[in-house]
């Protein structure tokens, strides 16, 4: 687990879009992006079935779960930052099909670029538990410097 | 998805508090990286075609609208943002619908128990129809819906459906900017000392309470047209040991006397309420103040003080979140309507103040001396580094 975070880090990300675009079978392309999206998702929630389903046997096999744990369960303040990074990577993940074109949008344009790489940040751990991963710490200073020259 | 700090909140299942996150989640990937992704895209294909086509740049929002109209991503941001603003309304009523009984009798408790403030509705009192013709940015129910008498349900879709359409930039009580501009006011005019204030269209009073805790000594009103949401605001109120009175009126027509409040405030308001009403209230604002009476109200900017791009973008509630007055009400200019009121064009303000909650005491009060300029994307938009925009006039 540790070696796997410290050298991904490191690393470039993998590519996720495919060069030379994808085949479009409908007459709007935008149906077949529809179409990727809700697969993506049916993908996810049947991932997740299996999990709960994993863990409520585990659970009844050792006698510790009752009739309404789950649903009286709150997460810890540290089990919601962690929900909020990895709620952020299945949206991302999920909706990754429409990135494409902003990735052709900034390899066009320098100014797009710009718009594209702009972290935002300035908000840092307020914001975090919901839609963002509690590192990176270096991207944040870019729109506070940007704020300070306007002043 | 944030949490409500007082005893009204819903209960929710697993479940349910995990759609609710969904939902958060899923807006903030269409109000930021989405958002910055169509910035790219109108940067990159959008408006270089336009260039090429018109010899020029765009003028206004709506000729950057009309180009990006047929363009896929604007399609799909677009069509998300619907489906997170439905979703946001939606996942509120199913855990609301269960409690309906329990929440009429917490707020009868509140009342019996706590007894601050008080509420004063009118019976058969017209709601305008520019607030019944369609559910306000797509919330089922709108602010006015009843079903039942002394319903309050309304008001609960509304501060339940908050907490998750803000993903945690309206502040951890939903009131950051009346915290930022309420305490703005104080720290820039230490000697203004208001005895009464009044909060136009406040609806659940979220932002109300905000000025009785920047001016503790002072008496503090709410109006509003929808009885649902003000017999929550008071509730709510109460909840959170707050004294505020709140009345069924219309801010076109306040039944207060002349001259009887020293601020007249109103918070995302204007842009609901139609031209010719949005000129009522300024003329009602002017005839309510003392003089040395301040008029403030905290919108979105201007279109007159922003680029083609940015007015685009604002735009888009007015055409598909059901907030047909939004467009015109960011086409008036301010400094015209306060004029037109009768109020010295001399005594005209506007400030650009930080989220309080967001930028932290240091950067915000450090903006009563240094003041932003309007035309940003940060300006009135609900994204990480939002900055609240307030105009007005002193009487």
């Amino acid at each position: 687990m540790t070696d796997e975070k410290s050298s991904g880090a490191a690393r470039k990300p993998l590519r996720r879009t495919i060069r030379g675009g994808r085949p479009v079978f409908f007459a709007d392309p935008a149906t077949d992006k529809v179409l990727n999206m809700v697969i993506t998702l049916a993908s996810e929630v049947w991932a997740l079935r299996e999990r709960v389903m994993a863990m409520e046997a585990l659970q009844v096999r050792t006698g510790s779960l009752g009739a309404t744990d789950v649903d009286d369960y709150d997460f810890t303040p540290e089990q919601e930052v962690r929900l909020g990074g990895e709620r952020k990577e299945f949206i991302d993940n999920l909706f990754r099909v429409l990135q494409e074109q902003v990735e052709a949008a900034a390899a066009k344009s320098p100014s797009a670029r710009e718009h594209v790489k702009r972290q935002p940040g300035v908000f840092g751990a307020r914001v975090s538990a919901v839609s963002k991963k509690p590192k990176k710490k270096s991207p944040a200073k870019k729109p506070s410097a940007k704020k300070k020259s306007r002043r | 998805m944030l949490e409500l700090k007082h005893e009204l909140k819903l209960r929710k299942t697993r479940d349910e508090k995990a759609r609710m996150n969904f939902v958060s989640g899923l807006r903030a990937h269409v109000l930021m990286d989405m958002a910055n992704g169509m910035r790219a895209v109108w940067d990159a294909d959008v408006a270089p075609e336009f260039r090429k086509r018109h010899r020029r740049d765009p003028k206004d929002g709506p000729e950057v609208h009309k180009a990006m109209k047929p363009n896929e991503y604007f399609k799909f941001y677009s069509s998300m943002r619907v489906t997170a603003q439905d979703m946001v309304w939606q996942s509120v009523l199913g855990p609301l619908e269960r409690q309906r009984a329990d929440l009429k009798a917490k707020a009868q408790d509140l009342d019996r128990r706590v007894g601050l403030g008080s509420l004063n509705l009118k019976p058969g009192f017209e709601v305008p129809r520019s607030v019944t013709a369609v559910d306000v940015h797509l919330m089922s129910g709108n602010y006015d819906g009843e079903y039942e008498p002394d319903d309050l349900a309304a008001g609960a879709v509304y501060d339940n459906g908050l907490a998750v359409f803000s993903f945690g930039l309206m502040g951890q009580n939903l009131d950051d900017l009346g915290q930022s501009i309420a305490g703005f006011i104080r720290l820039k005019y230490p000697d203004f000392k208001p005895k009464k204030i009044l909060d136009l269209g406040c609806t659940i009073g979220h932002n109300t309470g905000s000025w009785k805790d920047t001016y503790p000594e002072a008496e503090v009103h709410g109006v509003d047209v929808a009885a649902p949401c003000l017999r929550y605001a008071h509730a709510r109120a109460q909840a959170q040991g707050r004294a505020i009175h709140f009345h069924q009126m219309n801010a076109e027509q306040v039944e207060f006397p002349d001259a009887s409040f020293d601020v007249v405030f109103s918070s995302m308001f204007l842009h609901e309420v139609p031209r010719k009403g949005i000129e009522k209230v300024f003329k009602e604002a002017h005839r309510l103040l003392r003089p040395g009476g301040l008029m403030l109200h905290m919108e979105l900017p201007p279109n007159s003080q922003l680029s083609a791009y940015e007015a685009f973008y604002l735009d888009w509630d007015s055409f598909y979140n059901n907030e047909p007055f939004y467009k015109p009400f960011r086409d008036m200019v301010p400094q015209e309507v306060c004029a037109r009121a009768g109020f010295d064009p001399k005594k005209y303000v506007q400030y650009v103040v930080p989220s309080r909650g967001g930028y932290g005491e240091k950067i915000w009060s450090e903006s009563v001396n240094q003041q932003d300029t309007v035309d940003s994307d940060k300006t009135g938009r609900l994204a990480e580094g939002v900055r609240w925009y307030c105009f007005g006039a002193w009487k």
